[in-house]
This record gives C-alpha cells, structure tokens and sequence, in this order.
C-alpha cells in the first residue's frame, strides 16, 4: 500500500514540482522498487524531451497552412489561398471532381439535344436566281387548272340533270297511276 | 553578417497576434513551427500518414478561419492542440459510422485501423514506445513533454479534469518505464544520437 502511494507521489512531484513529503523520501530510498521508479521517472522525462526532436525528424516534409509556394498543396490549402478569417471556403475548391463531372455531362447532354451543322460558303448571285426560277416553278398554277375546274362543274351539271329526270318520270307515273295533275312550281329551285 | 528574420524571433502570441490583425505571413510561421508537432500528435489515432497530413491541414483552416477568437492571454498551443483534439474526435466518430455502415451492408469484417496505427520503429526510440502504450496515454506524454504542457493546458486541451490528466501520465510513465526497462534507455539514447546525426542536428 505504501508502495502505491509512494509511487503516486513522486509522480505527482514531477508534475508538481512539489517535494516529496517525508515519509515518502524514507520510503524511496529503503524499497528497491520504489526507488528504481522513482529514478526513472526523473530520467525519462529528460530522455523523452531529448529524444523529441528525433522524433520530429521522423516526420515526412508536407505542405501545411496557407502556404502554396513550391509543391502542389494537398486538399484544403488551395482553398486557403482565397480564404480569409472569418470566410467560409469556396464550394468550388471544396469539390472539384463533382463540379468537372458535372460540367462534362452537361457538354454531353448539349451535344446529344442540338446537332452542331457546320455552315458552308454562301451561295453565288446565279444559283439564287436558279433557285428563284425554281420556287416560282414549283408554286405557279399549272395551265390546264381552269379546264380541269370546268370539267368538274360539268359533271356536277349532268348529274344534277340526270336527277331532275328521274324525279320528274317519278313524278309523272305518280299523277297517272293516282289520276292527279302535279304542276310544277314557277322558279324551281336548283338542286 | 546575415540579418535574421523578425519573423522568426517572435513569440507564438506575437504572430497570433500579427495573424488576427491580418498577417498571412505570421500565419505561415506558426504553421511551419507546428505542422511537424501536430502531426505527430494526431498520427497514431488516425489510420494513416495522409489522413493525419489532411487532419493538420483541417486544423490549420480552422485556426485561420477563427482567429479573431483567440485570446492572447492564453498560450497559442493550447488553443492550437484543443482544436486539432476536438476535430480528430469528430472525424474519429465520421470514421466509425461510415465504418459501421460499411459493416452493416457488406456483412463482413473490416480490417481495424488500429492495425495500421502503429509507427515503424525508427529512431526515437522512447517515443516509439510510447506508442505502443495506447493512443491516450501516448498524446497526454506529449502534450506533457513534446510540448511541456502544464497539467491544467493539458487538461484543457483533452478536456478532461486535472486529476483524470494526473493519473493517466502516472499511469503512461508507469507503463514505459516498465517497457523501455533499465538497458532500454541506453538503447533509446544510442538511436537517437544516431538520428540527430543523420539529420544533421
């Protein structure tokens, strides 16, 4: 029990810097164990700040901060370079690879929606003219149109001619068969 | 005869004081003294060198972006320690979601990061055996001589009491003192020296 108390207490001593009661120094210097630790407690603390540097030499050199001299900064110094106390970091530094993604599909997509027609060389003075001679061609009546509208109009004549007979034989069978006269009236209407 | 740098004369207060009233260069000093020793400290509870570059990067970011917050009455490496303490967390507990989300859909066992936390042995070799004590007890060892840190900055910056600090660097000493052993820290000596010579302190 002693053992563990005296232990606690030279500890607490190196981080204290406080003495050590008396009891305890007694106690150090009659235990071997307790004495070894005490010992090596005062020297390791002296070999762990000695040997600090060692270990900081161990340590790969890497770009830290806000500097962005000399080798390409990892992630988050880019963003540093514009940053400023108080600022949040730009969303574009911040993801990049999304961004570029992004635009690339949105190039694709354009593409896919408009086909890009390159333009040729502007047409001569003669082909513009060929290809006014030609739209006035295509979109003039032909000659023979008025025939074609009158041949038309003579068969809807005949016909109607044809229908005026036949209702009027009708007509004329009815007033013989049931012994009345049927007059027709003044101005008859066309069909 | 050389002039030396004002720059590099000042006090960590000093530059955080340039920096909070709009010094980039101040700025960069206080990172160039301390990417090196942040590094070190966040290292072993990341999974890897890249993750702990990214996590100093972040706390470095974070400083700068909140610099008008800092109070020069208190020193600059408590401040910079409890941020870069309170992001590690925060991206220690990102990691175990997507981590238990990752167990969750694959159904099968992820290789634990701890496995990979562990430095190759090089040439300081105390410190490498304060690795192997466990992440908790190897950051308090730093904090305490890495960066002589108080018991009350220590406890301010892990967030923790002073006496929970107290009886976890007991127990830290305790423990690499029974690792390292009584021929170990003549070892750890030699390797050292071996190691300043190499990079030519």
């Amino acid at each position: 029990m002693l053992c563990t108390i005296s232990r606690w207490m030279v500890s607490r001593a190196e981080d204290t810097g406080k003495p050590l009661p008396r009891i305890v120094e007694r106690h150090v210097r009659r235990c071997g164990v307790c004495g070894d630790q005490a010992r090596s407690s005062a020297s390791l603390a002296s070999r762990l700040r000695g040997e600090r540097s060692a270990l900081l030499a161990e340590v790969p050199e890497f770009p830290a901060g806000l500097e962005s001299d000399g080798e390409q900064p990892r992630r988050g110094s880019r963003a540093a370079d514009t940053a400023r106390p108080g600022a949040r970091r730009p969303w574009l530094a911040l993801r990049p690879l999304p961004v570029a993604a992004s635009l690339i599909v949105l190039a694709a997509a354009g593409l896919v929606l408009f086909r890009v027609i390159p333009r040729g060389t502007a047409p001569s003075a003669e082909d513009r003219v060929a290809a006014r001679a030609a739209i006035k061609m295509l979109t003039s009546a032909p000659q023979g149109l008025q025939g074609v509208f009158g041949e038309a109009e003579s068969s809807l004549d005949k016909e109607r001619r044809i229908l005026e007979k036949s209702l009027a034989s009708a007509i004329d069978y009815l007033g013989a068969r049931l012994n009345i006269k049927v007059e027709r009236k003044v101005g008859p209407k066309s069909l | 005869m050389a002039a030396t740098d004002p720059i590099a004369e000042k006090t960590d207060e000093e530059l955080a004081r340039d920096a909070r009233a709009g010094s980039r260069r101040s700025f960069e000093e206080l990172a160039s003294r301390y990417k090196r020793r942040l590094f070190v400290y966040l290292r072993p509870r990341l999974g890897s060198d890249e993750d702990a570059e990214d996590m100093v990067q972040d706390t470095f970011l974070k400083i700068y972006r909140s610099i008008d917050r800092y109070d020069p009455a208190y020193r600059f490496s408590t401040w910079l320690y409890t941020s870069a303490s309170r992001l590690a967390i925060d991206s220690f507990r990102k990691n175990a979601v997507a981590r238990d989300q990752a167990l969750a859909s694959s159904g099968t066992d992820i290789p634990d990061q701890a496995a990979g936390r562990e430095f190759e042995a090089g040439a300081a070799g105390v410190w490498d055996t304060a690795r192997t004590l466990g992440t908790a007890r190897y950051r308090v060892l730093w904090l305490r001589y890495g960066e002589d840190m108080t018991i009350e900055e220590i406890a301010a910056v892990l967030g923790r009491s002073r006496l929970a600090v107290r009886v976890l660097l007991h127990r830290a000493r305790t423990s690499l003192a029974g690792r390292l052993g009584p021929d170990v820290g003549l070892a750890a000596r030699t390797r050292s020296g071996v190691a300043r010579q190499a990079a030519g302190d």
